[in-house]
């Protein structure tokens, strides 16, 4: 068919700047990470130093602490917050929720540090009514502790959309036999609903951590590539604030990608292990 | 005192009245369909029954006791669900066996009971399998198993051979009914069809709108309807209206008549009431006639035994009514 | 479900809105107070700061970049998009599950570890891309990708795009016709969508613009965070006022969508 041949040009605007802008940038870094710059010979030398620097350990030790718990934390309020949200049954309150939580899923990055720090900053308003009510003696927002609360924050709106999906799967004959058979309604999720939930949930985490891992925007408007995370490193080395240095940012990022990589690979073995695939 | 008791049962919806004023009982081990089309509370009154939805006022004495006030998980009564609810996480043995796990049984007597009931449902070389692996017949006897294990006091069966075909739905009502009389348990069986309930049930009670419209066995129910619903439900009657039924057959009479497709036999032209075949349809082993006889139409079933019953259409025919089964009804 | 439940999973719901909506009711707090400085209330309000922002030059220009900027890129990504998806849903329904795996290229491959590469390889001539706007059209067509995708695929699934043109073919019109006068007026409420979620999206995009243009063309992120050492004030109004901006443009495209949102 002609035609069908022809069509294939209309492939070819979308296949080029695809090429251009997502794939060729890969392509760079996985070939220029092996490149050093300061020995001026090809190896493995950016991956070595980078892996017996305690300065690039302690990045990728932060980075992955705080997107593992709050990821784990995320995934939780996400639970439960999702679940009741789909149990409210369809009105008022879920549509607008659900623009709601669409809406703050977009406020993250500068805007989102920026607020945190009217919250709880030195002088934040809720830093101040705590220690009104002596609750806490003073709260260090730029700390792991802080970081790790800001981000569970945005991990909540990714969760639960991503999560709501899978609730309309739990259905209520499950819970009505269950009843029946003896079980009380902790017992039900337990048995029944969670693990039936499993794939879904673990789905869910690993995009929650991969959304952590990657990302700069908060922190870096937070604090100003003074917290020690894996992407504020990449993006030092690259935009020159100390040292201009694209090779190691290369293999930094490398390594990332392949975290990630490594993260989804188990999270597909968990998957096919389920009782999805059972043969 | 009867083994169940349902007494005076209302469920409202909002403004919706679901069912009113609902009493029926059943002995022990006694199989009772709930019939009725869609819309006229009996699956509501089975979950009411179940606890899986409250009511508004009555009682439902099981054993002497009101159950009204006990939740789901305390009622002990089996289930089996249109839709099976198997857990799709476990596989068959342990579907079957978490009813048990509930009431903290000791392992092997678990074990021991999940083999004894795979056994009566001819399931055994599917215990390891999942519910995605097993076919719909087959998802509805482990449903089956797993209400049965838990020795329930009483067995409820939600329209559970709607979602299985024709030949399937057969052979499991069949099982299902030998199970329950090996078992002697009181059975509670809701259905649309009322083949189904004839077939299977010691007792039907007949539903419409949400009231008890009749109740008996299921000979008193077909023979026997107390007013045009039921008729007009239950079989395929001819329903003629009181000067319909005057003109058809000479005799007065003041209020609806209906008349068993059966009972009308065919006669040689000349003798009996002048008619015209309009129509005839081959159901199998029985040939349904449409005939026109003063303006009207009637539904005539022979049984199909040789050629000679069937009659061209058109042909002109006489028909001899059986003045004994004629049922007047409101 | 009982009423103890429903009670239960309002109060979860609310108290979800209650976390999600305290960073964004601070910084309105905050943008409408003349001076909040160490009291767990604002001390007076104003609506100065507003005035303030909305009155510098160098806020409007950067408004002007990322409004411009976002919907460049998407006009420019449904132009390559569209024509593509539907060459593939007609002749090529294979290549649909390689398209499944591309599209999750942007978030297994962080803008941050994106911008290794896109600075080296469009720093130099021939191509010296960055610090121009034309770098982030390209950039953005990457991120905006995976949800226009996403929308005009289930749209397209959902018309039945085979027999909508074997009926246009039967009827006399050409493959191109029937794109263009049958497929492409259906898949009004896809597009909608696609430009909903991904300019959202788009308009909060800081990393590619910090990395690749920076100061040299100030989009509205760049912008509020070149100001963060600024009055705290300014700052909340900016953020405000963009959001603003977002539900604007939000709800226009739902007016405009004539079927029921």
């Amino acid at each position: 068919m002609r035609g069908k041949r022809l069509a294939l040009l209309l492939l070819l605007p979308f296949a080029l700047f695809w090429v251009a802008f997502q794939l060729a940038p890969l392509v760079w870094i996985a070939i220029n990470s092996f490149w050093s710059e300061m020995n001026e010979a090809w190896g493995w030398d950016n991956y070595h130093d980078i892996l017996t620097s305690p300065f690039y350990l302690q990045a990728f030790r932060f980075s992955l602490d705080i997107s593992f718990w709050s990821s784990v934390y995320g995934l939780l309020i996400s639970l439960i917050a999702g679940y009741s949200l789909h149990q409210v049954g369809s009105g008022r309150l879920q549509r607008f929720m659900m623009s709601f939580t669409n809406m703050t899923s977009n406020f993250a990055g500068v805007p989102l540090a920026f607020a945190f720090v009217i919250l709880l900053g030195l002088n934040g308003c809720l830093t101040l009514l705590l220690r009104h009510y002596e609750l806490i003696e003073s709260f260090k927002l730029f700390s792991r502790n802080g970081m790790v609360l800001v981000y569970t924050w945005f991990q909540i709106p990714l969760g639960v959309l991503l999560l709501y999906p899978a609730f309309d799967g739990l259905k209520r004959d499950w819970q009505e036999s269950a009843a029946l058979l003896g079980a009380s309604r902790w017992r039900y999720w337990w048995h029944i609903g969670l693990p039936i939930l499993f794939p879904a949930l673990l789905g869910t985490f690993v995009i929650l951590l991969a959304n952590a891992l990657g990302a700069y925007a908060t922190i870096y408007a937070l604090t100003t590539g003074n917290f020690n995370v894996v992407p504020v490193r990449i993006a030092a080395l690259v935009s020159g604030d100390i040292s201009l240095d694209p090779n190691t940012g290369s293999a930094l990022a490398m390594l990332l990608v392949l975290i990630m990589a490594l993260i989804t690979v188990v999270q597909q073995y968990l998957v096919r292990r389920s009782y999805l695939n059972a043969k | 005192m009867s083994y169940l008791e349902v007494k005076q049962l209302n469920k409202s919806y909002g403004p919706t009245q679901i069912f009113q004023q609902i009493d029926f009982s059943a002995e022990e081990g006694e199989f009772v369909t709930l019939l009725g089309p869609s819309g006229c509370g009996k699956s509501t009154l089975l979950r009411c029954l179940a606890g899986l939805t409250s009511v508004d006022s009555g009682q439902i004495l099981l054993q002497g006791k009101d159950i009204v006030p006990l939740s789901p998980q305390n009622r002990h009564i089996g289930m089996v669900f249109q839709s099976y609810a198997l857990f799709p996480n476990m596989t068959v043995e342990k579907n079957v066996a978490f009813g048990l796990k509930m009431q903290k049984l000791p392992g092997h007597e678990v074990q021991q009971r999940v083999t004894e009931v795979l056994a009566l449902v001819e399931l055994t070389e599917f215990a390891r399998r999942y519910p995605h692996q097993l076919s719909g017949g087959q998802c509805q006897r482990v449903a089956l198993a797993r209400s049965l294990v838990t020795r329930p006091r009483l067995l409820l069966l939600d329209e559970p051979l709607s979602a299985l075909d024709a030949r399937i739905r057969r052979h499991l009502r069949d099982q299902i009914r030998r199970i329950q009389k090996e078992l002697k348990l009181t059975t509670l069986f809701v259905t649309h069809d009322q083949e189904e309930a004839l077939t299977l049930s010691d007792r039907i009670v007949l539903m419409n709108k949400g009231k008890i419209v009749q109740n008996g066995d299921a000979e008193s129910l077909y023979t026997q309807p107390v007013d045009h619903f039921a008729a007009g439900f239950i079989g395929h009657y001819n329903l003629l209206s009181a000067e319909q039924a005057t003109q058809l057959t000479g005799q007065t009479f003041h209020s609806q008549v209906a008349i068993r497709p059966e009972t009308i036999r065919f006669t040689p032209l000349g003798s009996g009431i002048p008619a015209e075949i309009i129509s005839h349809t081959l159901l199998g082993n029985v040939i349904r006639y449409r005939v026109s006889a003063h303006g009207i139409e009637l539904s005539i079933d022979v049984l199909n035994r040789t050629a000679a019953d069937l009659h061209p259409v058109g042909m002109q025919i006489g028909l001899q009514l059986e003045m004994s089964t004629l049922r007047q009804v409101a | 479900m009982s009423r103890a439940e429903q009670i239960y999973h309002r109060l979860i719901v609310w108290l979800l809105f209650l976390i999600l909506a305290l960073p964004l009711v601070a910084t309105l707090l905050y943008a409408v107070s003349s001076d909040w400085s160490n009291t767990i209330l604002p001390e007076g309000y104003s609506l100065k700061w507003f005035i303030q922002l909305w009155s510098d030059g160098r806020f409007l220009t950067a408004l002007g970049h990322s409004l411009l900027i976002c919907f460049g890129a998407l006009i420019f990504s449904l132009v390559l998009v569209l024509p593509a998806m539907f060459v593939i849903a007609y002749y090529y329904p294979r290549l649909d599950a390689v398209m499944n795996v591309l599209i999750l290229m942007p978030f297994a491959v962080p803008p941050v570890v994106s911008s290794v590469g896109l600075l080296q390889l469009y720093s130099s001539s021939p191509l010296m891309l960055t610090g121009t706007p034309w770098i982030l059209i390209g950039c953005y067509f990457t991120i905006a990708l995976p949800f226009i995708y996403r929308a005009i695929a289930n749209n397209m699934q959902a018309i039945n795009l085979r027999e909508l043109i074997d009926a246009a073919h039967l009827l006399g019109a050409s493959t191109w016709q029937a794109a263009l006068f049958v497929v492409l007026p259906n898949l009004r409420k896809g597009v909608l969508i696609a430009v909903l979620l991904s300019f959202s999206f788009l308009i909060g995009e800081f990393v590619f613009a910090n990395l690749l243009v920076g100061n040299r063309y100030e989009t509205l992120q760049v912008y509020l965070f070149n100001m963060r050492n600024g009055s705290g004030h300014f700052t909340s109004a900016l953020v405000i006022s963009y959001f603003f901006v977002v539900l604007l443009v939000t709800w226009l495209a739902n007016v405009l969508n004539p079927e029921r949102g």
